[in-house]
């Protein structure tokens, strides 16, 4: 920003068309706060994914490891339940070939979902949760990692009849309270990148949660950085008298799969 | 010794320095042509000598040291088992060796399982003489070269010239006479898929490898916690004097075999209970560890490590299939 100043001063007798350019400039990059993680992607990233009003904010809590023990299967938890009214939660990684890792809709669930990425090398990890007044309230975690977490291929492809479970699913569905499903769900995928040598890009890019009346619980659009077997944690809302949840998804070769979980009653956790 | 040069180095590091140890690796070029492992012998048993490591994680600092390797003077000779996580480990062990046991031969050297810190100071050693099960040689063939590379990652420098050196003698007798003495050899898995557990026949001291961890946390990357509950069991009955595990001081009692199957059966249960909840890893990773555990060695690092190397087979096993509508 700084230098945005100084060059626009070195130029001396600019003319104030130029000078009104730069200053807008240096108003919206104001805007934008230090970047906790110390990223040089911070910028680049924020325009990309989060436009708009940006802030830092503690209550987007976001749990990763330190260390990837697997790049495959790197854990992250993301819960945003002390913010109102939150319309989505984005999730990138900087440094990944891809960053975008998926972008929640929880309509009639909690701000909150766990899941899975490949890395491919350390990097930050973002999160920006947008709530209903358009601002983006962002925060993060760094995981290191060896490399090579995304140009690998799946581990599916070391097997001859990987398609035949292609979509099949596995869930625990637990009430956590009257109103809240706790749904832990694994879709067998490869989640191909399309950065894997010779194996095309193929992956499942939607997740729908629905009451069995057909309203969207919560929708989750899934990129190429999503684990294989992408698994979900997710809590949507379930008023007492539902008993089961849909489970819809789709993969970017228009294979779709439909699934329905019981939910049990409270007294059966 | 110049304020400067201390700078960034942690208290520990700057004492180190002061009492003139080895090396410090966070001073950087400083000391950069004298990483040195500071391999000390400790007689354990009679004619034999355990070489500890510390009992952390790998750090630039320890240059993998984190190892117990081992070694028995026998009538004609010196056998070894494990050779440390690196060439310039193992060229400071064949010193220590020589140093303890002047003038012998080493005449065998067992590897009790392919986890870098057990094998990767195999080149110093004679091809004809490093001894292993098949299993455990296969597992080298094909995991080592990425562990070297790991590890270079991990510890740096103390790494140079290391390469992955598989042993050439496939071991499958149940026991071994090695320059006069004899050796009972053991062939259980569960720490990794193939663990040799090696006793003495003379002095009853038992070489567990990793299937026995003492007062340090047990790592779990290749395990599979039923089978290595079953391995503690068959070592928990052998005929022994004295258990020198993996990782850790030497047991006379035991008590290293129970607390390691103690820990493993915590750990399984109480990550069956997690991915019954339908927890994410992350929040498995941040559940109280027991008080019990709490003094054991780099337990929060190895617990969190754990989990991610369990809950995939686990809820495999314990996710109900759903069927398509
Ligand atoms: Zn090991």
């Amino acid at each position: 920003m700084l230098k945005t100043i100084q060059q626009v001063i070195g130029l001396g007798i600019c003319s104030a068309i130029y000078l009104g350019l730069a200053v807008d400039a240096y108003a919206l990059d104001a805007e934008l706060p230090e970047d906790p993680l110390n990223s040089v992607m911070w910028e680049n990233m924020a325009s990309r994914f989060f436009p708009g009003e940006v802030v830092i904010d503690q209550r987007v809590i976001v749990q990763g490891p330190l260390d990837a023990e697997n790049q495959m299967q790197v854990p992250i938890t993301v819960d945003a339940t002390q913010l109102d009214d939150v319309k989505q939660i984005v999730a990138v990684a900087d440094l990944n070939p891809i960053p975008h890792i998926l972008t929640l809709h929880p309509t009639r669930a909690q701000a909150f979902i766990g899941f899975r990425v490949k890395l491919e090398q350390a990097t930050p990890i973002r999160v920006g949760v947008q709530t209903g007044d358009g601002v983006w309230h962002v925060n993060g975690v760094t995981v290191n990692a060896a490399g090579g977490g995304c140009t690998a291929p799946a581990l599916a492809h070391g097997l001859n009849d990987w398609y035949k479970t292609l979509g099949q699913a596995r869930a625990i569905t637990r009430r956590e309270s009257e109103e809240l499903a706790r749904l832990s769900v694994r879709l067998q995928h490869p989640m191909d990148t399309g950065l894997a040598p010779g194996i095309p890009v193929f992956y499942m890019n939607q997740i729908e949660v629905k009451s069995p009346a057909g309203d969207v619980l919560a929708n989750i659009e899934m990129f190429e950085p999503i684990s294989e077997n992408p698994t979900l944690t997710l809590k949507p809302l379930v008023s007492d008298n539902v008993d089961e949840l849909l489970v819809y998804a789709r993969d970017t070769e228009a294979n779709e799969f439909n699934y329905s979980l019981p939910v049990p009653a409270i007294t059966d956790n | 010794m110049t304020s400067s040069l201390l700078e960034g180095c942690s208290r520990r590091q700057v004492l180190q320095l002061l009492a003139g140890s080895a090396a410090c690796a966070c001073c950087g070029s400083v000391h950069a042509n004298k990483l040195a492992y500071d391999l000390a012998a400790t007689e354990i048993a009679s004619g034999t000598w355990a070489v500890h490591g510390s009992t952390e994680h790998f750090t630039l600092e320890n240059g993998g040291n984190i190892v117990n390797v081992a070694f028995i003077e026998v009538p004609d000779g010196v056998v070894v088992v494990d050779t440390g996580p690196s060439r310039r480990y193992g060229e400071a062990l064949l010193q220590l060796i020589e140093k303890t046991v002047p003038g012998k031969p080493v005449l065998r050297v067992y590897n009790t399982h392919h986890h870098p810190d057990h094998f990767l100071g195999n080149q110093v050693f004679k091809e004809n003489i490093v001894a292993a099960p098949q299993q455990i040689i296969d597992n080298i063939l094909s995991e080592g070269d990425g562990f070297a590379d790991n590890m270079y990652r991990l510890v740096g420098d103390w790494m140079r010239g290391t390469a992955s050196i598989a042993p050439t003698v496939a071991l499958q007798d149940s026991t071994e006479e090695v320059g006069g003495r004899k050796f009972s050899l053991f062939y259980l898995s569960g720490h990794t898929s193939s663990d040799l557990v090696i006793r003495d026949d003379e002095t009853g001291v038992v070489f567990s490898g990793d299937l026995a961890f003492y007062n340090r946390a047990p790592t779990t990357p290749h395990a599979d916690i039923n089978i290595w509950q079953e391995s503690l069991q068959s070592i928990a009955v052998l005929d022994r004097e004295l258990i020198l595990p993996g990782h850790g001081l030497q047991d006379n009692t035991g008590e290293s075999l129970e607390q390691t199957s103690d820990y493993l059966n915590w750990l399984h249960t109480s990550m069956q209970d997690a991915t019954g909840l339908g927890l994410t890893m992350n929040e498995a990773m941040e559940l109280p560890l027991p008080a019990r555990f709490r003094s054991l060695d780099v337990v929060e690092t190895e617990y969190k490590r754990s989990v991610v190397h369990m809950y995939l087979a686990l809820e495999d096993e314990l996710m109900p299939l759903l069927e398509p509508k």
